[in-house]
């Protein structure tokens, strides 16, 4: 049984990274260096793959509501850490905060979540923090 | 144990022992909350159950880390989450790094280098694993749930590119020969002592063996072996496809172990994501 348990914990060892996802990077699709701050509602998440998407309502300086759409992580990361597709609309018409970075291609109104900050002050970041 | 384990398993432990300390602290390092070394020395040491009919029972839920272990939430108490790379938990030490990627690839034929570097380089714009299709064997990895009964096996899988499975005969049926090639191909399988053997062809053409170009013919065929110990499953796959390789290729070999967390349907999956891609670049890690 010792060398049964010796060969599991070899195979441990080097399967380290066999089965990450394969997958576009971020800093290919989104300018990292670009760092904005949004204040909005969010009035739909896209509980979707490869990448969840958060639909935010930010009115501008004159008055005109525009959706952004930002992206983040898969829906099985999410779920690791015991977040829903409720928990992450917050409440019905809260005004969040989220730090986002926008796509390099142009496209107006598209980014990836840095962070999202809810009204009573409790965040979550897909990334650091 | 057959011979070939009699051999195998004292080198492998002894290669472990002149590691044991880097690699005790991978894998916690790894997976701190689940797949650690003693809750796998305390799976792997328990009886391997078998059916009535006397074959090892290879049914349950497995976890095999599921690609995602670099994903370890810290919480604090006014309910903030994080997900990756995140500080430490509040009073708590910071986490170990994340151990660095450990690469492996097929070794194509030299006339075919070239091809691989171009399919490479255009894997954004190529690799049908960025488009919500099934990954392909082995590139799936292990399953996440098997059934078993007495004429064959099932797996079903859990994946970001949605809900798959393969139906494996194991009660002597030869591979059929008017199934059109597909994603998962063909496969069938047969059980030898602790051991479930799972011999896969039919194959389209559409899915890469792993990352970076990856390719394969349609004459490809993986044979994938689970070897049950306790309430763990090694498992290995070796890649045939002798007209672009050459040698077989060997996997890094996975460990899956038994889990009460079910699998769930995953999510719908639609990328929204491949038209805005300026650089091409992609995560540089094989799946």
């Amino acid at each position: 049984m010792r060398f049964r348990v010796g060969s599991l914990l070899a195979v441990m060892v080097v399967s380290a990274a066999a089965t990450l996802l394969a997958h576009h990077s971020v800093p290919g699709q989104f300018d990292v260096s670009k760092p904005m701050t949004l204040k909005g509602i969010i009035s739909k998440v896209d509980w979707i793959n490869p990448h969840i998407y958060v639909h935010l309502d930010v009115k501008d300086a004159g008055g005109t509501t525009n959706t952004w759409a930002l992206a983040t992580l898969p829906t099985a990361m999410m779920r690791r850490a015991g977040l829903t597709r409720e928990t992450l609309q917050g409440k019905p018409g809260e005004e969040v905060t989220i730090t986002a970075v926008p796509a390099r291609d142009g496209s107006k109104h598209l980014g990836w979540i840095n962070k999202i900050t809810y009204a009573d002050g409790h965040s979550f970041a897909p990334t650091g923090q | 144990m057959n011979m070939t384990h009699r051999f195998l398993i004292p080198i492998t432990a002894l290669a472990m022992l002149a590691t044991a300390g880097t690699a005790l602290a991978q894998v916690a390092a790894r997976a701190p909350d689940r797949g650690t070394v003693q809750q796998l020395q305390k799976l792997s040491a328990k009886p391997t159950p078998k059916l009535a009919d006397g074959r090892v029972d290879f049914n349950g839920t497995w976890d095999h880390l599921g690609g995602i272990e670099f994903v370890r939430p810290v919480k604090r108490a006014d309910g903030s989450i994080c997900l990756i790379a995140c500080g430490p938990a509040p009073g708590g030490a910071p986490p170990a790094p994340f151990p660095p990627v450990q690469t492996d690839f097929p070794k194509y034929k030299p006339e075919l280098q070239a091809k691989v570097a171009d399919l490479k380089k255009r894997q954004v714009e190529l690799d049908s694993n960025l488009r919500c299709q099934a990954p392909g064997v082995p590139r799936i990895g292990p399953p996440a749930k098997i059934i078993q009964n007495a004429r064959e096996v099932v797996f079903l899988y859990d994946d970001v590119n949605g809900a798959f499975f393969r139906i494996i005969p194991t009660d002597g049926r030869p591979h059929r020969k008017d199934v059109p090639a597909s994603y998962l191909g063909d496969a069938i399988g047969r059980i030898e002592g602790d051991t479930l053997i799972v011999e896969t062809v039919a194959f389209n053409e559409d899915t890469w063996l792993t990352d970076n170009g990856a390719f394969h013919t349609k004459d490809l065929k993986v044979t994938e072996r689970f070897r049950r110990v306790g309430d763990t499953i090694e498992w290995r796959a070796t890649v045939q496809d002798p007209a672009i390789l050459v040698e077989p290729w060997s996997l890094k070999p996975q460990v899956m172990w038994i889990t009460d967390i079910e699998v769930e349907e995953p999510a719908r999956c639609e990328d929204r994501d491949v038209p805005h891609i300026i650089d091409g670049s992609h995560h540089d890690n094989p799946r």
